[in-house]
């Protein structure tokens, strides 16, 4: 299937290559992430009544994982007001070109931190305080706030946007599912960038900024780093930056080599079947343990949660490709196979978030209009009553996610297991067996 | 500094302000007083001041579960506090003095500490007599045992008693209701020539004649509402905080040295007919009043009116009669 | 072409397996009684499995704070105060797996209080697992087809 070149159509263009639109999508962000982190400190402790809550857990999150990322990718990225008043203190300017000299540190990221794991780290930090932090507003409130703190104080120390590249615990699973999305952002013509001087892409011009990401455009093979900040559409003094819109999964053809993102797979994975048993399972002693942090119950939680991820999931994968018959090293096998869990792993994060969030998508409205729950009724909503929607749809809706990613990770393994020239096989029985135990919590 | 710079700091620092100084300043004029369990503070505020004659508003929020609130001793239905939800209520008061309000669905083992007061201060037209509770007046000792040594083989039938007093001398009134157990009464017609059982039902007529349908009903409300959860549903001290409470009596012993008796013990069973036949209804009524002084029985006195009081006790009893 | 061919095949079969009427068992509906104890944040019993054409009574009974019971699906729910134990009688006439859940906020995990109602086989469960293995199949003998 052929690429569609969107920014060919001039108001896609002209949208993307002013800064006011994004700019002004960014005030309202801004406005927004500052209201929820207030709410979450000041509002009521009630999560279900609180905007903190349900804003960012409930309709950000829908957002986010059943459209943002399956049809825009990093698109989230595009728009988080997250890296802003860090990124505007490091250039002193909210539109205007930056200094010539740096007003801050400016330092280059150490090379043992360029690459995802700090990322899988701090994912696997609000995974396992996760039920806490999912409903009490205040722990909510704290770690939006510590991670625009984190974000500014990183833009201080560092160039760049190092807290989304390689911090942000939301932006390392974006960007290994953004691969599989239709939208990606490459350049036209490679000629052109060889030729290119100066490169003001990456290193910006009177035109705009160099590359927030720390990536060089005409390097672009996949979407895991790009951010979408469409900063190099405006730099670029040959118009030769494209947003396409491409068949699904595209990157996925050309399989990573990386470890990093390979474990990413394996914990985003692990993390949505161990959600789907303990959040909505029946099983209320798991309940107990996930919440009560600190208790035996929780280290024994957190231990298990632990080991599903990084041994028993990642270990019976390994097993599974052990006798595959080739002269690659299992390592290079290893994170190269591991690619065609990242079709299955979005899937999953989708059914799973359909049960939770077609459940309690009725808590929006009653908390637009009592963001706070002092009694307002700003939009006349604020006594909508608790319903779930669509729950005759829910398990067909689920089955058809899970078993769409299966045929999606099927037909991914077996151009991963073509490139490293071994049967794709144990892989699809892997991804089969995930999936009918996915079916088993969900259905 | 160009123009555009300008306008879009401009616009971010007074939208950034804006987000969180209206809210900070809405959030600081609204005064809610707030719900929680018991446990984790109970009511805050617990202290409020009224006026009489002043209408008082109140926002009231629960920060956990369902929550309700009420005065006592006070002719008001009852309103839910929500977890989230604000629900406002406004009170008047036409008689100074200190009034408690208190949780009116059960809310855990501690429901029943979700107290707090409202100081009414003025002064008051027409000063009520305080009238003296019968339990008082009888100079019942609310502690003293006060098993019947005798009881009835099954459910004495208030329909048969009603057969049998006709001729008999008994004082239906209900000065002499209130003031006698069941035994005594049942004793007290020994000089008779009626069997036991037909002794018994006499004495359930008794109670019947003393027992309006209406307080039966209240009774049972009140009951349900109140009592339920550690007596049990069907009054045989089952409810589903009886095991919680004895648990709780048990760690609590340790502690309380020297105090033995007075230390939390399972709720009394209503279908037990040694310890209800041998109970008259002052005693009963000075033990809702009262309460169980560190067993676990909460104090009623500041809550129920006496009418109330008397309903519930006259539902008490019908886990006993045949009505 | 004989790609097209086979994998109109496997959507015809895939349609069979997701919509192919089962024969029902024919089991004579009975009245099943549940008490169901509801305290923060589960239910015990938090299984429940019947008959299709069963009459289901629910008797909530709270111990701890006021909770709930919806039933997915049913769409039909009842509140229980601890003390007071409330009956949910309904006829389980829809076959399938459904959560029920607590609809009474009752403390932080409430949005995760969940049970579980099985009313006959869950089928769609089966039926989705056997998609999944026509799916592999499907996949898998294309492949060979193509090279």
């Amino acid at each position: 299937m052929a690429k569609i070149e969107l920014t060919r159509i001039p108001f896609i263009k002209n949208a993307l290559k002013s800064r006011y639109p994004q700019l002004a999508v960014f005030i309202v962000m801004l406005i927004g992430y500052i209201f929820a982190i207030l709410a979450g400190l000041i509002g009521t402790p009630v999560g279900s009544h609180n905007f903190s809550i349900v804003f960012v857990w409930i309709a950000w999150w829908a957002i986010l994982i059943l459209v943002a990322v399956p049809f825009f990718g990093r698109g989230w990225c595009a728009v988080c007001p997250i890296p802003l008043p860090g990124e505007w203190l490091q250039r002193g300017a909210v539109l205007s070109p930056p200094d010539k000299r740096p007003k801050w540190l400016n330092l280059r990221v150490p090379k043992m931190f360029r690459n995802i794991w700090l990322q899988n780290i701090s994912f696997l930090l609000l995974a396992l305080f996760s039920s806490v932090l999912l409903t009490t507003p205040n722990i909510t409130g704290v770690v939006l706030a510590t991670m625009l703190f984190a974000a500014i104080r990183l833009s201080t120390v560092f160039e760049r946007r190092a807290f989304c590249r390689y911090l942000c615990p939301v932006g390392g699973f974006i960007g290994l599912y953004s691969q599989t999305a239709p939208i990606e952002l490459r350049i036209k013509d490679k000629q052109v960038c060889v030729t290119c001087e100066g490169k003001p892409c990456y290193n910006g011009s009177q035109a705009g900024y160099g590359c927030p990401w720390d990536v060089f455009p005409g390097g672009l093979t996949k979407n895991t780093y790009c951010g979408l900040c469409m900063e190099c559409i405006r730099t670029c003094p040959h118009d030769n930056i494209a947003v396409n819109l491409r068949p699904f999964s595209a990157d996925l053809a050309k399989p990573s080599t990386r470890m990093d993102e390979a474990f990413k797979a394996f914990i985003m994975l692990g993390s949505a079947m161990i959600y789907a048993g303990i959040l909505l399972g029946p099983w209320g002693i798991l309940k107990d343990a996930a919440y009560n942090v600190g208790t035996d119950a929780w280290f024994t939680y957190v231990a298990a949660f632990l080991a599903i991820i990084f041994v028993a999931l990642p270990g019976l994968f390994t097993v599974g490709i052990l006798h595959t018959k080739n002269t690659l090293p299992l390592k290079q096998r290893f994170a190269s196979l591991s690619t065609a869990l990242i079709p299955l792993g979005l899937m999953f994060w989708v059914a799973f978030s359909l049960s939770f969030v077609l459940t309690n998508a009725s808590y929006i409205l009653t908390a637009l209009s009592d963001p706070l729950g002092l009694g307002w009724n700003l939009f006349g909503t604020a006594n909508a009553t608790w319903q779930p929607m669509l729950t005759s749809m829910l398990a067909p809706a689920q089955t058809l996610a899970l078993v769409g990613g299966l045929i999606w990770s099927a037909r991914t393994a077996q151009k991963a297991a073509g490139e490293v020239k071994v049967s794709p096989i144990p892989v699809i029985v892997y991804c089969f067996i995930a999936t009918c135990l996915m079916l088993w919590l969900l259905l | 500094m160009n123009r555009s710079e300008l306008i879009s700091r401009f616009l971010i620092v007074t939208g950034i302000l804006l987000s969180v100084g209206a809210p900070l300043f809405l959030w600081a004029r609204t005064p809610l007083i707030h719900a929680r369990m018991a446990e984790d503070g109970g009511w805050n505020p617990d202290i409020i001041q009224a006026e009489v004659g002043k209408p008082l508003h109140l926002k009231i929020t629960s920060d956990d579960v369902v929550h309700g609130f009420a005065v006592g001793q006070m002719e008001m239905q009852s309103v839910d506090v929500l977890p989230g939800k604000v629900t406002d209520i406004t009170l008047n008061f036409d008689k100074p003095g200190i009034y408690t309000f208190f949780c009116t669905r059960w809310c855990g083992l501690n429901h029943w500490r979700m107290r707090g007061t409202i100081e009414v201060s003025g002064s008051s037209s027409d000063p009520e007599p305080a009238s003296s509770l019968l339990y008082v007046s009888l100079d019942l000792d609310l502690d003293a045992p006060h098993d019947a040594p005798v009881v009835p083989n099954g459910k004495p039938s208030a329909t048969n008693g009603q057969l049998l007093e006709t001729n008999l001398p008994i004082d239906l009134s209900a000065e002499y209701y209130r003031s006698h157990s069941p035994y005594q009464v049942f004793n007290e017609l020994s000089a008779t020539t009626l069997t036991e059982s037909q002794r018994w039902d006499v004495v359930a007529y008794l109670w019947q004649t003393n027992t309006t349908s209406t307080s039966l009903v209240n009774g049972n409300q009140l009951y349900a509402q109140n009592c339920a959860a550690c007596h049990g549903e069907n009054g045989a001290g089952d409810g589903v905080f009886a095991d919680d409470l004895a648990a709780a009596g048990e760690s609590s012993m340790q502690t309380m040295e020297g105090a033995m008796d007075m230390v939390m013990q399972s709720p009394v069973n209503f279908t037990d007919p040694r310890r209800m036949l041998g109970a008259s209804p002052a005693l009963l009524q000075g033990k809702i009043l009262r309460g169980g002084m560190g067993t676990g029985m909460p104090m009623w006195g500041s809550i129920f009116t006496e009418e109330q009081i008397w309903d519930l006790v006259a539902y008490i009893y019908s886990f006993q009669f045949e009505y | 072409m004989r790609f097209r061919i086979s994998l109109l095949l496997f959507v015809m079969a895939g349609l069979v397996v997701a919509f192919a009427p089962l024969p029902v068992p024919a089991i004579a509906p009975q009245e099943r009684t549940f008490q169901i104890d509801a305290h923060q944040f589960a239910y015990s019993p938090s299984e429940l499995k019947v008959n299709e054409g069963d009459t289901v009574i629910i008797q909530l009974v709270s111990s701890d704070v006021v909770h709930g019971i919806y039933v997915d699906g049913y769409d039909i729910s009842v509140e229980a105060d601890p003390g007071q134990s409330a009956i949910l009688t309904f006829v389980a006439d829809k076959p399938g797996s459904f959560r029920f859940r607590c609809n009474v906020t009752c403390g932080a995990m409430h949005p995760f209080m969940i049970g579980k109602l099985t009313v006959g086989p869950n089928n769609w469960l089966y039926r989705s697992i056997g998609l999944a293995a026509l799916a592999v199949l499907g996949v898998t003998v294309s492949r060979k087809q193509k090279v």
